[in-house]
Order: C-alpha cells, then structure tokens, then sequence
C-alpha cells in the first residue's frame, strides 16, 4: 500500500517511545506496531485523532503518500 | 435462547453431530469388517464348511454381489462420515463464537462436492442395477433437492470466505 504511516519519525523528534505513546493515546502496543509495519487496512478516526492529540501533529504529518 | 457460543444451540448440534459421527465410525468399521468376511468366503468357499448355515450354497453364489453392495454402502458411509466430520469441525467454531474462520470456507467446499459425489454415485448405483441381471432393480429418483443442496452449500461458502475478509479487515483496523 503507498500509503505509510510516519510514526517512527514523529516518534523520534518527539523522543517518546512507542510504550508511552500506547499509555497515552489507549491503543495498544500491538495496534501501534501494526501501524508502524505497514500491515494496517485501514485506520479510525478515533485512533487518528489520539495519535494527532498526543503527537501534536496534523494528519497530513502522520500520513505519507510512496507510490 | 443463544444460536451462537457455549451453551448454545450450536453447541447442542454440535453434541449430536458428535454422536452421529461415533455411530457412523463404528457402522464403517462394521460394514469394512463384513466385507472383509465376505471377501474371504467368497476367495475361498471351503471356509464355509465348518459354518452351519441353511442356505450355503446361495450365499457362495451371491458373494461377490453381497461384496460389492457391502463396499458400496460403505463407500456411501464413508462420504457421508466426510460431511459429518467438517460439519463437526465449523460446528466446533461456531460453539466457540467465532463462525469465519477461513478454514471453514474449505470445510464448507468439501461437504457441497461430498453431497454432488454422493449423488452422483447414486446415480452410478442405478446404472450398475439396471445392468446386471440378478441383482435387486434400485429405483432410480431423480431430483433436484440434492443438487439445489450442492448450490446452496457452495454459496454459503461465498458469503463465509466474505466474512473472513471482513474479519481480517475489521482486525487489522486500528
């Protein structure tokens, strides 16, 4: 899928890791490391406005278009 | 009253899909074992020497008739064991709640082709009747309940190979 989710990036300049994120935003450890991988179908609004929330980003900074 | 999970209708079904497929076991292994008796009295009639039974001289005559309808009907058994024991096995997830599972796509395929071989060779039994002389005529039936059977069973398959899209869809949204 072209589409990827840049959430080792953000992650990075935020210096937070991916357990923290988890504890903050409510979805799992598990859910993230599916979204990091790439083998997310699809994500919901609910998980996209926690990440955004607690990232402090846009969804147009989280989301990546690679054709 | 719950069609799905434990203690549920599915379960129940289940339970009696369970007993059947025990009562088919054993009528397989009776029936292979009767076979295999006729098979050795009908190889060598000498055995039946030591047997005392009224009618010997008919029953070495009509062996290899008698064999073949044994090996038949367990053949027959043996197809309808195959249905029972897939339907078990989709019974077993259904108990447990969770219907799609991609696995029973297949389990649901392979009882619609058991269901179109049996009929087919009941079919095959009607022809091989009306050709040998001295066995017992099988009236031949045709109808379309076996067949429409088939059809429905394979479209079942459809719409359970769609749910187990939609269930690996909905588990890898996030």
């Amino acid at each position: 899928m072209p589409i990827r989710i840049r959430l080792d990036e953000l992650l990075m300049a935020r210096r937070m890791s991916l357990a923290e994120l988890a504890d903050r935003t409510g979805v799992s450890t598990a859910n993230l490391t599916v979204l990091k991988s790439g083998e997310a179908q699809a994500i919901r609004f609910t998980t996209l406005d926690a990440l955004c929330r607690e990232l402090g980003c846009a969804p147009g900074e989280l989301l990546a278009y690679e054709p | 009253m719950r069609a799905l999970g434990p203690g549920s209708v599915s379960s129940f079904l289940k339970m009696v899909l369970d007993i059947v497929h025990v009562g088919l076991l054993v009528g397989v292994a009776a029936v292979g074992f009767m076979a295999f008796v006729d098979l050795l009295f009908t190889v060598n009639p000498a055995l039946l020497d030591n047997v005392q039974i009224s009618d010997r001289d008919q029953l070495i005559q009509r062996g290899p008739v008698l064999l073949a309808g044994l090996l038949a009907a367990g053949v027959y058994m043996a197809g309808v064991l195959v249905i029972i024991g897939a339907l078990r096995r989709i019974f077993a997830t259904l108990t447990v709640g969770d219907p799609f599972r991609p696995d029973n796509v297949g389990r649901l395929r392979l009882i619609a082709l058991m269901l179109a071989i049996l009929e087919l060779g009941r079919y095959a039994l009607w022809l091989v009747s009306a050709w040998l002389p001295a066995v017992h005529h099988v009236r031949p039936s045709f109808g379309l309940t076996a067949w429409f059977s088939v059809l429905v069973v394979l479209v079942l398959a459809e719409v359970f190979r769609e749910g187990a899209r939609l269930r690996r869809e909905a588990e890898l949204t996030i």
